[in-house]
């Protein structure tokens, strides 16, 4: 497997992944962050056999069911249109199902929000939904409680983190 | 637990408001006022005229000629987007601060609440309170001014704020309230009371999380409440304390808001955050 380390003069380059955005990247210097992801997830994907990584950061699960947005202009902001187009853009890069690392984090929920209005639990029924039609699984995950999350991806190691506020980084 | 005489005494070292601010809200949702009278209002404040004139003349608003007076600048880009903008030239400099103990680093706590009034302004024309929409959309800008003073105590509290929401499942701001004594909700009110903000703004400010059962019969409070929710669940620069407040699913009911209503909104809200960004690079 080639080696892609970062080059110790080499200057790291941070970019963010707003909330119905992606990203997608083969800079080995560039580190993607999807900041404070309250409901919705953030799925982080790298395939170390080509080097090539990205952040979904979507919002609600099911484009059926937002009345007044037109979903072809906005398919990253759900998840049943977000995910494939995600995952096939990555497949156009070179990504193989076999190879990927499967990151997700957020999914969270206002304290006492049960039901048809816990839409952080929707939003993770329907990532698994959408991961499963290609055969990918979610290797970690931090979702649901009532804390947003910061993810990122260093496309340089295929690394991702996750970070609460108040508690130690989680890397994996 | 902290002195609250020290957490008062930082009200002080907020810039102050100037007190046109107030005067022109109270104008602007008072049906009897006339254009003239707050245009006179604004061009007594040179420093706010020219500001004014300046972002109407920029790209953003993309007019066909030049506006030259506060009154073309009224009639042309609207009386709701003067508010704002006389709004954000008054408040943005308190808010653009880095708010340690809140985990929100510089203009992130501004970013939160310029989006949570236009959310609130959105909810307010769908809820026929378009009445009050100037008070909705600026109690949501505003709610969370106690934030700029009580960043520093949470800061030095926040490993026993933690406990208790984590572990007792207390909301973030009855945490605040029984560690430090006093939360952000009840230091903004106070605050909003030494800038003579109206009695009904004080009160939103006051109840924004609605702690208290009667204020949720009260619909502007109501609505700055659901739009707070909402910029959380979007995840809009939330902070240490996440979404750790209370969700009262009654009050969504009251106004007949189901699941996928709420869905329907938050994409609705999502999909207007592009115009708030263009605005807050300006």
């Amino acid at each position: 497997m080639e080696q892609r380390q970062l080059k110790s003069n080499a200057v790291a380059m941070m970019t963010a992944v707003n909330f119905s955005e992606m990203k997608i990247s083969r800079n080995p210097a560039e580190t993607l962050v999807a900041f404070s992801i309250g409901s919705g997830i953030g799925v982080a994907l790298f395939d170390p056999g080509c080097g090539v990584g990205g952040i979904l950061n979507f919002m609600l699960p099911d484009s059926t069911r937002a009345a007044g947005v037109d979903p072809a202009k906005v398919p990253l902001m759900f998840a049943d249109t977000g995910v494939p187009f995600f995952v096939q853009a990555l497949f156009e890069q070179g990504m193989r199902p076999d190879r990927v690392k499967l990151v997700a984090a957020g999914g969270a929920h206002i304290m006492d929000q049960t039901g048809m209005f816990n839409i952080g639990q929707e939003n993770y029924a329907a990532l698994k939904n959408g991961l499963a039609k290609y055969d990918l699984t979610i290797q970690h995950e931090d979702i649901g409680g009532t804390s947003s999350r910061t993810l990122s991806l260093e496309i340089g190691t295929g690394s991702s983190c996750i970070k609460i506020f108040g508690q130690p980084e989680v890397k994996v | 637990m902290t002195d609250l005489r020290d957490i008062i005494a930082q009200i002080d070292l907020l810039e102050p408001v100037p007190p046109v601010a107030a005067q022109i809200l109270a104008l602007a949702d008072d049906p009897n006022s006339s254009l003239t009278e707050i245009s006179e209002l604004i061009i007594h404040d040179p420093a706010l005229t020219a500001n004014l004139l300046k972002i109407c003349n920029s790209a953003f608003f993309s007019l066909s000629r030049r506006i030259d007076s506060v009154r073309d600048a009224i009639s042309l880009v609207g009386l709701d987007q003067i508010v704002e903008l006389v709004l954000f030239n008054s408040l943005s400099s308190n808010f653009n601060k880095e708010l340690v103990g809140y985990g929100l680093g510089e203009r992130e706590l501004w970013r939160h609440a310029v989006s949570s009034a236009h959310v609130a302004a959105m909810l307010a024309d769908r809820f026929g309170a378009s009445q009050t929409k100037h008070l909705i959309f600026t109690a949501a800008l505003i709610k969370d001014i106690g934030k700029l003073i009580l960043g520093r105590f949470v800061a030095f509290s926040y490993e026993q704020i933690n406990i208790l929401v984590h572990s007792k499942g207390q909301s973030f701001n009855d945490a605040e309230h029984a560690i430090i004594g006093m939360n952000h909700e009840e230091l903004g009110a106070l605050v909003a009371k030494r800038w003579n903000f109206s009695e009904k703004l004080i009160y939103v400010m006051r109840h924004h999380h609605l702690s208290d059962e009667s204020a949720r019969q009260d619909l502007e409070t109501v609505l700055v409440y659901l739009a707070d929710l909402i910029c959380m669940m979007m995840g809009v620069c939330t902070g240490a304390d996440g979404l750790s407040y209370r969700f009262y699913s009654d009050v969504l009911n009251q106004l007949s808001l189901n699941g996928n209503d709420l869905q329907g909104i938050i994409a609705e809200a999502g999909k207007n955050q592009q115009q708030v960004e263009v605005l807050l690079a300006l």
